[in-house]
Order: structure tokens, then C-alpha cells, then sequence
């Protein structure tokens, strides 16, 4: 118990260290972008008609606290997330970018974590059969499916979609909501509409995540089942889902629990593709907005330190999952601890 | 009286992409209870394969012939389909013990209930509580010292010679009649293997229960076994009790096996090989399987004018009539 304690706290400390580390990164990937931030509001003022002086802008620095050295303002952006959790002004939109991202966040994760949940619910299953079946047209079938999934990429299949709902259905489907319920507060008619439309993005970000994880569970359950402890097992007379379940699914399950934290990520990176597409209103479309056309730092930042804070807590929750399932990571043998 | 175990012209073959190779062919082989059969033979011989043939441990793509029979206890366990009568071999009559302790262990469930698991399978009207002293007692009687503990510990947490006797112990709970021991010792260092050979003749001697000893070592034979049967490519090549086998090989490969070991009374003697290497199963040598090895001319063997046979050239030792004429032929 107390190895399992030790382990908890050290794990969290790398994830915090981790986590400090990524927000370095983010705002020194912020502050090499040339002009700061008074600039580029500026400019972008400029462009709206008004006239604009260097004076104007050496006040407009030091309205932002952009004068001071960069030590100071990465310390302040950092506690201010920490301790108050306020992310600042957006740049370009001067808006709060905890009211801006209130909701849209946590709707990306809705949809990612359900992505990576629903591919999981069906390649845990799928794989283990796939893996152990002695039908061999279906193990291929399954290859097949999977091998597509892994080598088509997301915007396509939802171009694809889009194309056969467009002609089927006459609604191409995009978007989160529908008109009526895009600006209403949450009801549970507009919990319905979220879910009609909803599962589209789900589906396409979860279809490639699938066909990773199939290929994974399947991979190692063949590994598992060849190794000699589960011939030991039949040999005591353990047979059939017992078997089965108990020896090699439970020895790959390590695995496939560390795979959790990168399938998540990757099923991030796709998300602003996707979101573009789809023409979702949720965060990845405003990273889309931020990094691409209105060049807002403050507010890409602040999406980028989320992604990577939920990555984090995702790993750190899966090596925990880990060490309570494997003796032999908690117990320290084998790397970790 | 009938024996516990009888094995009569068993072949194995497996289907391989390759084609199908033949593992075991022809092979008969008996046991009484109480008794040690040793089977000797370097790796690839069907000495692992004659031994799941009788748990039915092969993998899928293993057939056996038609008139093979395995005898156990006046049954033909090769025809078992059921799962109730495969439970009977596996675990129940009959129990394995591997090389590798530590990978025949499940890594990630505790010794105790993998115990526990196999004696609530197999006993049943056994709870789990009797199912847990049962196994502590037998983790005690293989001399494993604080066996309340080690109960609940994993296999990583044990030493090599602890998890052999832990493997041991698991295998014995469910008393039964015949024992399956894969090269148990083979990767021990010296003294654990001293000691474990110990344990088994103990156990064999207190539960009466019949042994498949496989080994590669014939100095672990020596000491343990009362028959032997020396294997080459999937063919018993010589069998007979121990003692006479040993001191009296008559066929070449036994005398090769033998003469490949160090003397230790003059140490500086040069070791003398078998010659040649040992055909691939799938470029199986017809007629004669060791006639490709024969250290003299066998031009008899070539085209299968003469049949491998075991005959009998003295009480209870038979030998491969190819190798008699092997070691004849100049």
C-alpha cells in the first residue's frame, strides 16, 4: 500500500512537472510568433479603419503588461491558470477567454472522450474475438475493415458522409446543432438535437481510433495467447471464456490501458480537421480560427495548454489503472515506480 | 496387471504452411504406477509433443493417425472431446509441470488463486476456503517456508527454485495419478536442480503416482528414472530400464548421447560429437530416421529396405533394428 501511495505521488509529480514543462513551451511558441500581442490588435484595428501610432501602440504594451520581461508575464499567465484558472483576454477578440471557451471546451472533450470510449467498447470486444477465432474469413473481414480505417483519413470520410447524407437525407448534417437550438441555453430538446447531429463527428474521429485500437488488442491477445503460461493454465483445466478472459485478455489489458492516452491525443490532433468540415462550433474550430486566420495567440494558447492538461491528466489516470491491474509495476519491477 | 499409461503407435503430425511436418511417428510407450519413464532426446525430438498428446495440448493444426491409442486408466484419452472428459486430463489424472517456471505462472495473478482456481475446477465439493489451506499445505510439503505468504504473492516475487517448487506444488493438489514433468529442471542452476530432483522422488514415493521425466540430461535421468526411452526425430530409437540402457546402449545415438558427456575420472579425454546435425523435420529422412548421423555406412537404411523396429536384444531393452545394423555395417 505504501509502494502504491509513493507510486500515486511521484506519478503525479511527473505529470505536474510535465505539465509545467508544456506550458513553457506554449507560451514561448506564443512570444516567438512575430509582434506581440498589442500589434497585432492594432493592426487588425487598423485594417477596421482607425489610424494607429507607435505611441498607441507603446500604450497598448503597456495596457497588456507587455513590457514587462518574460519571466514576469509567463509567471503571471501560469498562476493566473493555476490558481484562478482565468486564461486572460483573447488578443484579436478582446473577450475573456474563459467565457469564450465556456461550453466549447468541454464539448470537444464530450466528443473526443466519447470517441475513444466507443472505440474501445467495440475494438476490446472485436479484437479479442478477432485474435482467438478460427474462422479465418472473419478474422480477415475484420483486417480488412480495420486496415481501411487506419488508411482513410478522417476528413475524408467525413466528405464522404456529408456527400451521402446531402443526397439521401438533403441535410448535409454539419454542425453541432441545428438552427433553432444554436444559441439556446441546454433543454432537453436541445440535449436531442446535440445527439442527432453529434454522432457524425463521433463516428468519424472514433472510425480511425477504432481501427487502431482492433489492430492492438488484436495484436496482443495473439501475443498473450502463444506464451506458455496460458498452455499451463489449459493444462490445469481452465478452458473456454475463463480462459480466456482471466489469462491472455487480462495480460493485455496493460497495454492497451497505456494506449489510451495517445489514441486520446491523436484523436485530438484530428479534431480541428474534422471540426472545420463538419463546421462545428466547438474548440478545435476555434483553434482552427486562432492559429490559422486571426493569428490569436492568447486564445490558441489557452485551447493548446487544455488539450495537453487533459493528455496529462489522461496518463496519469492510466498509469494509476495500470499499477492497480500489473503487480508487476506497482510492485516496481518492471520499469516504472 | 494394466498399466496407468500406454501409448500405442502414436504418430504426430502438424500442418504447416510449409507443409506437414511429421513431429512423432510410431512411438509405443508404457508406464506403471509409481514408476519414472524418462524420455531423452535433444530439442525437436517429440518429446514435448508425445507428452501434450496426452492432455491434448497440441495446438490446431495437429492430427494424430486413426489407430493411435492412449491408454490412461483403461480409457482412450485421445479420443476425448468433451469438456468434461478433457478436464480429466488436464488438471485432473494427469498434470504438467514446464521449464520455465516463471513463464508457466500467470504474471499478473497471485500463485494462491491460480491454485485455487485449478482445485475448485477440478474438486467439486471443495470451497474456497478448504481450496486455500489445501494449497498452503501443499506449498508447505514442497518445502517452500512461509507459505502463508507466498500464497499471495506473484510469481515475480519468488526465486526460481521457490516457483519450481510452487509449480510443483500447484500440480500435485489435485493428486494426480500421472505427472508430466517438461525438462523441470533444466533451467536451474545445479543445487536447485539437485534439490527439486529430490522433491520429485519424495513425492513419487508418497503419492504413487506415475512420471513422464523429459530431459535432455542424462545424468538427471540416471539418477531419477527406472525406464528410459532415448527419442531422435520423432522416433524411439531405444528403450528399456535405466540401468541397462545406460550402462549397455545399443544403438548408436544412445552411445553418441553418452559418449558426448565428460568423463569425469579422466577429463582431459577429447569429447567425441555425434556426427552431423540433425535433419530438418521437414526434410525427414525416409526408412531409417538416423541413417543420415550413422558414424559407419548404412546402405540398407537409404531406400527403406529396412524398417525401423524396435526388437529385443535382452530382457526389457529394445532396440531400433536400423541401429543395431548401423553400428554393424562398415
Amino acid at each position: 500500500m505504501i509502494n502504491f501511495i509513493q507510486f500515486t505521488l511521484t506519478r503525479a509529480l511527473l505529470a505536474c512537472l510535465t505539465l509545467f514543462l508544456v506550458s513553457l513551451i506554449v507560451f514561448s511558441l506564443m512570444e516567438f510568433v512575430p509582434s506581440n500581442c498589442a500589434e497585432r490588435y492594432l493592426a487588425f484595428k487598423n485594417t477596421q479603419g482607425s489610424n494607429i501610432t507607435v505611441e498607441d501602440i507603446a500604450a497598448e504594451e503597456k495596457k497588456l503588461g507587455l513590457d514587462r520581461p518574460f519571466a514576469v508575464r509567463f509567471s503571471s499567465w501560469i498562476s493566473n491558470i493555476v490558481l484562478k484558472g482565468e486564461f486572460g483576454q483573447s488578443c484579436i477578440l478582446r473577450m475573456d477567454i474563459n467565457e469564450l471557451l465556456s461550453g466549447r471546451f468541454m464539448l470537444s472533450l464530450l466528443i473526443c472522450i466519447t470517441a475513444l470510449l466507443f472505440s474501445y467498447a467495440i475494438a476490446i470486444p472485436v479484437g479479442i474475438i478477432s485474435a482467438t477465432t478460427k474462422y479465418k474469413s472473419l478474422d480477415n473481414a475484420l483486417k480488412f475493415i480495420s486496415y481501411l480505417g487506419i488508411a482513410l483519413p478522417n476528413f475524408l470520410v467525413a466528405l464522404c458522409i456529408m456527400l451521402f447524407m446531402t443526397i439521401y437525407y438533403g441535410d448535409t448534417m454539419t454542425g453541432l446543432f441545428s438552427e433553432e437550438f444554436e444559441n439556446v441555453p441546454w433543454s432537453s430538446d436541445r440535449v436531442k438535437d446535440f445527439l442527432s447531429r453529434a454522432w457524425l463527428p463521433i463516428f468519424v474521429l472514433g472510425w480511425n481510433a477504432t481501427a487502431f485500437a482492433l489492430q492492438t488488442v488484436r495484436a496482443l491477445m495473439l501475443d498473450e495467447s502463444d506464451k506458455l503460461y496460458v498452455m499451463a493454465a489449459r493444462a490445469r483445466g481452465i478452458s473456454g471464456m475463463s480462459l480466456l478472459l482471466r489469462y491472455p485478455a487480462k495480460h493485455s489489458l496493460g497495454p492497451v490501458i497505456n494506449s489510451l492516452g495517445f489514441d486520446l491525443n491523436r484523436i485530438f490532433s484530428a479534431l480541428p480537421i474534422v471540426a472545420l468540415i463538419l463546421i462545428l462550433t466547438e474548440s478545435g474550430a476555434l483553434l482552427i480560427e486562432a492559429l490559422a486566420r486571426s493569428n490569436d495567440q492568447q486564445l490558441a494558447g489557452a485551447i493548446i495548454f487544455l488539450l495537453t492538461a487533459t493528455i496529462v491528466f489522461v496518463n496519469f489516470v492510466t498509469d494509476i489503472i495500470l499499477a492497480i491491474i500489473d503487480p508487476r509495476i506497482r510492485k516496481g519491477v518492471m520499469g516504472g515506480g | 496387471m494394466s498399466h496407468l499409461l500406454e501409448v500405442k503407435n502414436l504418430d504426430v503430425k502438424f500442418d504447416t504452411d510449409e507443409g506437414r511436418i511429421i513431429a512423432v511417428e510410431n512411438i509405443s510407450l508404457s508406464l506403471d504406477q509409481g514408476k519414472v519413464l524418462g524420455i531423452v532426446g535433444e530439442s525437436g525430438s517429440g518429446k514435448s509433443v508425445t507428452a501434450k498428446s496426452i492432455m491434448q495440448l497440441n495446438p490446431g493444426n495437429t492430427f494424430y493417425n486413426n489407430n493411435a491409442e492412449i491408454i490412461l486408466d483403461n480409457e482412450n484419452v485421445l479420443k476425448f472431446t468433451s469438456k468434461e472428459d478433457l478436464k480429466k486430463i488436464r488438471g485432473g489424472k494427469v498434470s504438467m509441470i514446464f521449464q520455465e517456471p516463471m513463464a508457466s505462472f500467470a504474471p499478473a495473478i497471485k500463485i494462491g488463486a491460480q491454485m485455487v482456481e485449478q482445485l475448485l475446477i477440478h474438486k467439486k465439493n471443495m470451497n474456497k476456503k478448504e481450496a486455500k489451506s489445501l494449497s498452503i499445505n501443499m506449498l508447505n510439503r514442497v518445502g517452500i517456508a512461509d507459505a502463508e505468504k507466498r500464497f499471495n504473492q506473484y510469481a515475480f516475487e519468488l526465486s526460481g527454485g521457490m516457483r519450481q517448487r510452487a509449480m510443483i506444488a500447484m500440480a500435485l493438489s489435485t493428486m494426480p495419478k500421472l505427472l508430466l514433468a517438461d525438462e523441470p529442471t533444466t533451467a536451474l542452476d545445479v543445487t536447485i536442480q539437485a534439490q527439486v530432483i529430490n522433491l520429485i522422488k519424495d513425492i513419487i514415493q508418497e503419492y504413487q503416482m506415475g512420471v513422464i521425466f523429459i530431459t535432455h540430461d542424462l545424468g538427471v535421468i540416471a539418477q531419477i528414472a527406472d525406464d528410459v526411452a532415448v527419442m531422435y526425430l520423432g522416433s524411439v530409437v531405444e528403450k528399456g530400464p535405466v540401468n541397462k540402457i545406460l550402462k549397455n546402449p545399443k544403438h548408436p545415438y544412445t552411445k553418441g548421447l553418452l559418449e558426448a558427456l565428460p568423463d569425469v575420472n579422466n577429463l582431459d579425454a577429447p569429447l567425441s560429437p555425434i556426427p552431423g546435425n540433425i535433419p530438418s523435420p521437414l526434410d525427414r529422412p525416409t526408412g531409417c530416421v538416423f541413417r543420415t548421423r550413422c558414424p559407419h555406412h548404412n546402405p540398407e537404411g537409404k531406400d527403406g529396405k529396412i524398417e525401423m523396429k524396435l526388437v529385443e536384444v535382452e530382457q526389457g531393452h529394445w532396440v531400433d533394428q536400423c541401429g543395431i545394423k548401423c553400428g554393424q555395417n562398415e
